[in-house]
């Protein structure tokens, strides 16, 4: 017997490997339905958009480091702000928080092999990278938008813009809305359907909670977007009037349209990162997370609060005061939930018996960074204060301090933190750690100096500032801080790509991690897991009796659902096993389809209206193929 | 574990009707349409709410020289696509059960009328649009628009019509099935957010 036992294992694990092998090369890549596959894609796709952003964030602070400076002009300044803005919210943190991390982890924390609906998966990674690379055409044929990342009218009329840049601002946030959507939809199905029989809701890890609660965010907010942009292009393409005050249309309906999407928007951004804390923080302390439901009623508290406080970003548009009082009310009961997590966090660090590897070292920095950032926003709630600061540099040291502090801070440590999982090695600590306090000092220097000429008054958005009002030193201090960051960013990088060659070996479970995919080999097999992971509580990687039991299963064939591609399907709230699922395998159809897509959009941006028809009919036609071939064991 | 489904083995009608009697929680394609319907209903409350914040920025509402939106018609038409949803609703009956032609003869009698629904729909979006023009005020820009968008969902459910009648024409299985049901609830909403349309529509006139 004792020898039976692992011979039998691994014969179910030689099988399974079979069933869930993928073409070789360059069509394996293409036609991946592997959600680690898809979320590597956009990895390395969000980072080379992240490399752009910076790119043009430096651009910025090169003109702005002195008085009078000449190196971009203020045409080329607008592209280069607007994009920056445009790259670092659309093309780099949604795609990498929801597309890289959510793809890649949420199933295998949920102990699934897969998402729910895995070619829909891959689709929205195609519609992903083609809109970034519509988008960047705009930019390198000279036609990049000017008119900044939230494009007000009358602005981003034709009258004010002429020529196709707004075009493809318009059309490409319409192009990547379909990508965000579609992964939303895939998490959402992927968490209530998918979940390893008797990861109840109440089992199931903070991280997947922060997901859910994007992904509903996401559902629910991109659709004003779209509405807001499908109604400027109509204004610009077609010459309708919805902006037009002439023609009785409105600017500020833009504003109220744009911000209804843009506001839960932030909350999008940050609420993967709230749930990378959720992640690192109880590995590296050794205990659980203090006040768990709180915590994942916040994460989801934060995400539908979000929509109901859109009018704070137009205090100075005019409203009429009762609606500021109410949309400034609304602003601060956010602070509550924001307030639960980060209490919680700080909480259980301090309880813990915390480790300050790298990972846990971002974290902290978060914490920090999210403070500051957190307490400047509430100073945005008192109206008076935001009718004098708005349009200033303190606008842009509060969300900086919340978008770069608060959201990538987290993505840098997750990335630090998951690297042994994807890749197999352990990065180096020691360069690990550098990386984290140039990038922490960096951060700070470019953008805590940015609060004080915000106050002085320096508006944003500006392409140059005379040399008389003061500001000239703060800019200075500014610029060479961006410089260390960006040195501080490619140290992270250069760790990661060293280490993935000559890093040492990782193992399973280098950290002693809570989650399910610690579980797993590093980097883990197509299939995720041979046995479908026994779970009784949110923390099942420290429950060492279940995972006997997934050993002792694998040697007796229990759970290890080897006849096809399959995967178990749970009920919604309780995880009751309910059915066995065959998940499609490799399929050339997301790719396609995302080409024809992408014929649609560009012959829209160019008014051909016949060839954009003619790819109309070719998506149908794409998707009559796509749902030809039914899902059955082969 | 014989006792959990298997719900891709089930390629008969009649294995179909068991499966869908097993299975306790929604199919993972329900859920995929239902998310669907939600992202596509904020499109139309968006689109509605800018219809009405648009009208509440003016005074006159149509604008001088646009007659008041007719009544009777558009009201009608939307009351026989309300009515397609009981062909809808009892196709997917006769699926569950395992009658397959059934469920195909009810889709076509939907569809046939669904489709006469969008043809006159297209006649008098152009009828309207020999009166007056999108390009000339805001309301003849939201008016317009939000009738197109409307047209061009119940569009889409027609091609998911034809796409079902031509699957369910070779045979019912678990796949088949769950496409009639998620078809149907596309229907259900599209015959919903017509009233909320067609009542934006003629909200002049009332």
């Amino acid at each position: 017997m004792a020898i039976a036992v692992p011979k039998a294992a691994d014969a179910r694990i030689d099988r399974l490997e079979r069933i869930w092998a993928e073409r070789p090369g360059v069509m394996g890549w293409l036609t991946t339905v592997d959600h680690k596959r898809i979320g590597l894609m956009f990895l390395f796709t969000s980072l080379a958009f992240f490399a752009a952003g910076g790119v043009e964030a430096l651009l910025i602070r090169t003109q702005l480091l002195q008085p009078n400076g000449t190196v971009l002009g203020p045409n080329g300044f607008n592209e280069a702000m607007t994009m920056h803005g445009v790259t670092m919210i659309f093309l780099f943190v949604v795609p990498i928080s929801i597309g890289a991390f959510g793809n890649y982890l949420v199933p295998m924390m949920i102990g699934a092999r897969d998402m729910a609906f895995p070619r829909l998966n891959a689709f929205s990674f195609w519609v992903f990278l083609a809109a970034g690379i519509f988008m960047y055409v705009g930019v390198f044929s000279g036609n990049a938008p000017t008119a900044g990342w939230f494009d007000y009218v009358p602005l981003a009329e034709n009258t004010y813009s002429p020529g196709p840049g707004i075009d493809f601002y318009a059309l490409g946030l319409i192009f990547t809305g379909v990508s965000s959507t579609a992964t939303a939809v895939n998490l959402i199905v992927t968490i209530f359907k998918l979940r390893a029989p008797g990861m109840s809701i109440n089992r199931m890890p903070l991280f997947c909670f922060a997901f859910l609660a994007v992904a509903f965010a996401l559902v629910f907010a991109l659709p004003a977007l779209t509405c807001a942009l499908v109604l400027l292009e109509f204004d610009r393409l077609l010459g309708f009037h919805f902006y037009d005050i002439a023609a009785g249309g409105d600017t500020i309906l833009w504003q109220n349209l744009f911000w209804i999407f843009g506001h839960p928007e932030v909350y999008i951004i940050i609420l993967p990162a709230f749930g990378i804390a959720t992640s690192i923080i109880p590995t590296f302390v050794r205990r659980r997370m203090v006040a768990f439901p709180m915590v994942a009623l916040a994460e989801i508290l934060v995400a539908f609060i979000g929509f109901g406080v859109w009018a704070h970003h137009m205090f100075a548009v005019g409203l009429s005061q009762v609606t500021n009082i109410y949309f400034a009310a609304a602003s601060l009961i956010i602070v509550i939930p924001s307030g639960i997590q980060l209490f919680a966090w700080i909480t259980t660090i301090v309880t813990g018996t915390p480790r300050f590897k790298t990972p846990l070292l971002w974290i902290v920095g978060f914490i920090v960074l999210f403070i500051i950032g957190g307490l400047s926003g509430i100073t945005f709630a008192a109206i008076p204060f935001d009718q004098q600061l708005t349009d200033t540099y303190y606008v842009v040291a509060h969300f900086h301090y919340v978008i770069f502090g608060a959201a990538v801070f987290p993505i840098l440590g997750g990335l630090y933190y998951w690297f042994p999982k994807v890749t197999g090695r352990m990065y180096f600590e020691r360069w690990g750690q550098a990386s984290f306090w140039v990038s922490f000092a960096g951060m700070n220097l470019t953008f805590f100096p940015m609060h004080i000429v915000g106050l002085l008054g320096m508006p944003r958005r500006q392409y140059t500032y005379p040399s008389d009002l003061g500001w000239t030193g703060y800019n200075i201090i500014e610029s060479i801080g961006a410089y260390l960051l960006a040195a501080g960013l490619l140290m992270v990088v250069a760790n990661l790509i060293v280490s993935s060659f000559r890093g040492e070996a990782a193992g399973r479970d280098p950290f002693g991690g809570a989650t399910l995919e610690w579980a797993t080999s590093s980097p883990p097999p197509a299939y995720n897991y041979a046995v479908i992971p026994k779970v009784s509580s949110p923390y099942p990687m420290w429950d060492a009796e279940d995972r006997d039991e997934d050993v002792a299963n694998l040697a007796s064939g229990r759970m290890v659902l080897e006849q096809g591609h399959e995967t178990p399907a749970s009920t919604a709230v309780d995880a009751d096993w309910d059915e066995i699922l065959d998940m499609p395998s490799s399929s050339p159809w997301p790719v396609v389809l995302a080409v024809a897509i992408s014929g649609i959009f560009a012959f829209v941006l160019l008014k051909q209206w016949i060839a954009a028809g003619v790819f109309v009919v070719a998506t149908l036609v794409v998707l009559a193929a796509w749902h030809g071939k039914e899902p059955q064991r082969a | 574990m014989s006792d959990v489904t298997r719900s891709m083995e089930a390629t008969t009608a009649d294995a179909t009707a068991r499966v869908v009697r097993q299975r306790r929680t929604f199919a993972s394609g329900w859920w995929g349409m239902a998310l669907l319907i939600a992202t596509e209903f904020t499109l139309f409350a968006s689109l509605i709410a800018s219809y009405f914040y648009l009208r509440f920025q003016n005074d006159q509402w149509p604008p001088a020289g646009i007659e008041d939106p007719s009544l009777a018609l558009p009201l009608a038409l939307t009351g026989i696509l309300v009515l397609t949803t009981v062909p809808m609703f009892g196709a997917v009956a006769a699926g569950r059960a395992g009658h397959r032609w059934r469920a195909w003869m009810l889709v076509a009698l939907a569809m046939v009328v669904q489709g006469a629904y969008l043809g006159l729909q297209i006649w008098l979006f152009a009828d309207d649009m020999n009166s007056f023009s999108p390009s000339a005020t805001a309301y003849g820009s939201i008016y317009f628009t939000l009738l197109g968008v409307h047209h061009v969902h119940v569009a889409v459910g027609l091609a998911l019509d034809l796409w079902l009648l031509g699957a369910l024409a070779f045979g019912l299985t678990n796949y088949r099935f769950l496409a009639l049901r998620v078809i149907a609830l596309y229907w259900y909403f599209v015959a919903f957010i017509g009233v909320a349309v067609v009542i934006t529509q003629i909200y002049p006139s009332l």
